[in-house]
């Protein structure tokens, strides 16, 4: 697997650097800039509602009403974003988002880690029907879970913490976690586990000595995944997070549709503001993201 | 392979992260309970700068004035949030003590039924709600043991009240020479006029509720009180095929095929076509009051409103009730403030913001065209004229309206359509 992804992206990177420039050029041909036209038009096109939403951000709700939805602001003006944030106390709302986010990612990766050592490397018995189990749960709706949830977190005072969002999440997304990483330890060369041993590590130095760093490109990617997924969740945080001040940045977003009328401007002003932290985060961990799901096993 | 330094720092920092979070959990757990009269909590989800919005703020400075050492927390919440959270939030310990909810049987109703709601009704006598607030519009306060509206308990306090009206854009229609109408007759002929010269008379959104209003409307042109009651309330069992019903949805039917409003509109959402009519590209809107202060604000023409032309019901009923959740800790602050939003000051004010208030008074008004629209209401329900909405009487009728008039649109027999209207409300009762 590794292998191939990397033979794939060699020709990509070798534009640039040292060993491959000879090579790369050669091939460089016409089909290789059609494609290049064809992939900017693409992402041209990916990049529209984008647009809209930046647009419309910066627009007065009476230029909105006079030229509609897709004309182009005609000043530069701030007053949505800045509304928006002190309305719902935005600065808050991303503070709890990011605790929660942040803790979940931590602990689901953790869990899973500790799943998938005792399923994948151990090989305990019933492994199978475990993992069957586990993803039973990832397909149910999360509007199957949130009665039980609720009655769950009520009796046991939990209700309206961010604590319980942070406990159910971690648990739903290490359900994912430990399926992903039950397959990839399976797949865990034995010879490695074997040298270990014979060397005396116990079965924690070797969870922790020679598994964990020769899976962590995968581990840094599920961290990653789950802090995003985590962070654009809205029913159960809708359904727990109840006072404002525990309020998560969808659930924040949610405000401004009203009954029967939506303010567009400052619904477009509110989606900006809460979409450019993920894409932040996304900016910040792109290498380990591209670094592919599945990456990891012997260099 | 042993680069773990930073990301094991980066790791710690977040677990140690989410142990402070967790202390903070608990804290926020704690000081729930015990306020001790000092403090009102207060949910609604009207936006600050609605009429709604600006007289409760008002009332709250009220509050705090005649409640000395009393402070009102209040947190603005999403409708969804509400819609789909209340029961659950209800039942448990952090309740607000007084909060906005929408009236109806599925809502409201559906809340008393399950005794979540304080009885309103010895509070409504004392402090004379029940004078205030007219019979008509005390339908959708008021429930039954079955939870069903009209009953002879007072679940709610509406302070304002909501109701369907004609939009006009006059510049359009002096541009094209037209009148504007004050009987149906006059309507259809004014529709005609604009349609034979290009002008698509009516805005209309297939996609939500602008489309099956059309169908209420026309229908009640045809009905009266008891076929609403039957309908709405369950009195005796309701035809959706009879006489009314089928000229409401026959005419609309012919009104789309007429091109008195637009085929297209059938995928449109009502945002879309109230800003098509803001935007001056329809002479006409049929809507409610609540577009009433975004048209006041935003529409750059001459515009007026009025009831439908010759109606005798129209769509409309008392606003979004204030209700008193059985766990609330300061019930007599809650009726304390809830009376402030009844007392004159507070519905003037909501009248001068564009609203309409339950208990007006049209002198303090000032601004002609909120005149006539508080006054067109006060005949409306006045002369018990307020036959609600279409989509009320059972859970689910909404979508049920949206699509079944979507194919009505598309040219479906209006026999069809209704028969799916008939199946869907016969399932759907109270037994």
């Amino acid at each position: 697997m590794t292998a191939t992804m990397t033979k794939a992206k060699a020709p990509k990177a070798s534009a640039r650097d040292r060993r491959g420039a000879p090579r790369a050029a050669r091939r460089r041909g016409p089909s290789a800039y059609a494609v290049l036209v064809a992939l900017i038009a693409l992402a041209g096109i990916m990049l529209i509602p984008f647009l809209v939403v930046v647009a419309n951000a910066l627009k007065t709700p009476e230029e909105y009403a006079a030229n509609g939805p897709l004309a182009p602001p005609e000043g530069f003006n701030l007053d949505g974003v800045r509304d928006f944030w002190e309305r719902v106390d935005f600065g808050h709302v991303l503070l709890n988002s990011v605790l929660i986010s942040g803790s979940v990612a931590v602990l689901a990766v953790l869990l899973s880690v500790l799943n998938a050592y005792a399923l994948g490397i151990g090989r305990i018995r019933g492994r199978m029907w475990v993992l069957v189990l586990l993803l039973m749960a990832n397909t149910l709706p999360q509007e199957a879970l949130v009665y039980p949830l609720y009655y769950l977190s009520k009796q046991l005072g939990l209700y309206d913490t961010r604590l319980s969002v942070i406990i159910v999440f971690t648990v739903v997304q290490s359900a994912f976690g430990t399926y992903l990483l039950s397959s990839v330890m399976s797949a865990f060369p034995r010879p490695l586990l074997e040298a270990a041993r014979i060397d005396g590590a116990n079965r924690w130095q070797v969870l922790w000595r020679v598994v964990v760093p020769v899976v962590r490109p995968t581990l840094s990617v599920l961290l990653v995944f789950f802090f995003v997924w985590t962070w654009n969740e809205f029913l159960i945080p809708l359904v727990f997070l109840i006072s404002n001040e525990n309020q998560t940045v969808s659930v924040a977003l949610g405000v401004l549709q009203g009954q029967r009328l939506m303010d567009a401007t400052m619904s477009s002003a509110a989606a900006l503001l809460g979409l450019l932290p993920t894409v932040l985060f996304f900016l910040v961990f792109q290498r380990t993201l591209s670094r592919g799901l599945t990456a990891g096993a012997i260099k | 392979m042993f680069k773990t330094g930073r990301s094991a720092a980066l790791l710690a920092a977040l677990a140690a992260g989410s142990l402070v979070l967790a202390a903070c959990g608990g804290d926020g757990d704690g000081d729930g309970g015990g306020s001790g009269g000092k403090e009102l909590r207060l949910w609604h989800y009207e936006t600050p700068d609605s009429a709604m919005g600006q007289a409760w703020a008002e009332a709250i400075k009220e509050f705090e004035a005649a409640h000395p050492g009393v402070k009102v927390k209040f947190e603005e919440k999403g409708f969804e949030q509400i819609q789909k959270t209340a029961p659950m939030v209800l039942n448990s310990k952090d309740a607000p003590d007084v909060m906005e909810y929408n009236k109806g049987n599925a809502t409201a109703g559906l809340l008393s039924k399950q005794g979540l709601l304080q009885d309103l009704t010895p509070e409504a006598t004392k402090r004379g709600w029940d004078k205030l607030v007219k019979p008509s519009v005390q339908v959708t306060a008021k429930y039954d043991a079955k939870g069903t509206m009209g009953g002879d308990r007072w679940f709610g306090v509406p302070n304002y009240a909501e109701y369907l009206q004609v939009y006009y854009n006059k510049d359009l229609f002096e541009k094209h020479g037209v009148k504007i109408p004050t009987t149906f007759a006059e309507l259809t002929a004014a529709m005609d006029a604009f349609v034979a010269k290009g002008v698509t008379p009516m805005t209309n959104a297939g996609a939500e509720y602008m489309a099956h209003q059309f169908v209420y409307q026309l229908a009640l042109d045809r009905a009266n009180r008891p076929w609403v009651d039957a309908f709405q309330r369950y009195t005796t069992k309701a035809d959706l095929k009879d006489a009314a019903w089928t000229y409401g949805a026959t005419t609309f039917a012919d009104w789309v095929k007429k091109g008195y409003v637009a085929k297209n509109s059938v995928s449109l959402k009502a945002e879309d076509a109230g800003v098509a009519f803001m935007q001056g590209k329809f002479p006409m809107m049929f809507s409610g009051s609540w577009w009433f202060g975004r048209v006041a604000k935003q529409a750059k023409f001459q515009w007026e409103t009025s009831t439908w032309p010759g109606a005798k019901m129209t769509l409309g009923s008392g606003g979004n009730l204030w209700v008193v959740p059985k766990g609330s800790k300061n019930k007599q602050l809650a009726y304390d403030f809830i009376d402030i939003t009844m007392k004159k000051k507070a519905q003037d004010a909501l009248a001068n913001a564009g609203g309409v208030p339950v208990a007006a008074d049209p002198a303090a008004v000032t601004e002609p065209k909120t005149k006539k629209l508080i006054a067109d209401f006060d005949a409306m329900a006045g002369s018990d004229g307020l036959a609600y909405y279409p989509d009320w009487p059972v859970a689910g009728f909404y979508d049920v309206w949206v699509s079944q008039v979507q194919k009505l649109m598309n040219g479906t027999a209006p026999g069809e359509v209704l028969g799916n209207v008939q199946k869907a409300y016969d399932s759907g009762l109270p037994k």
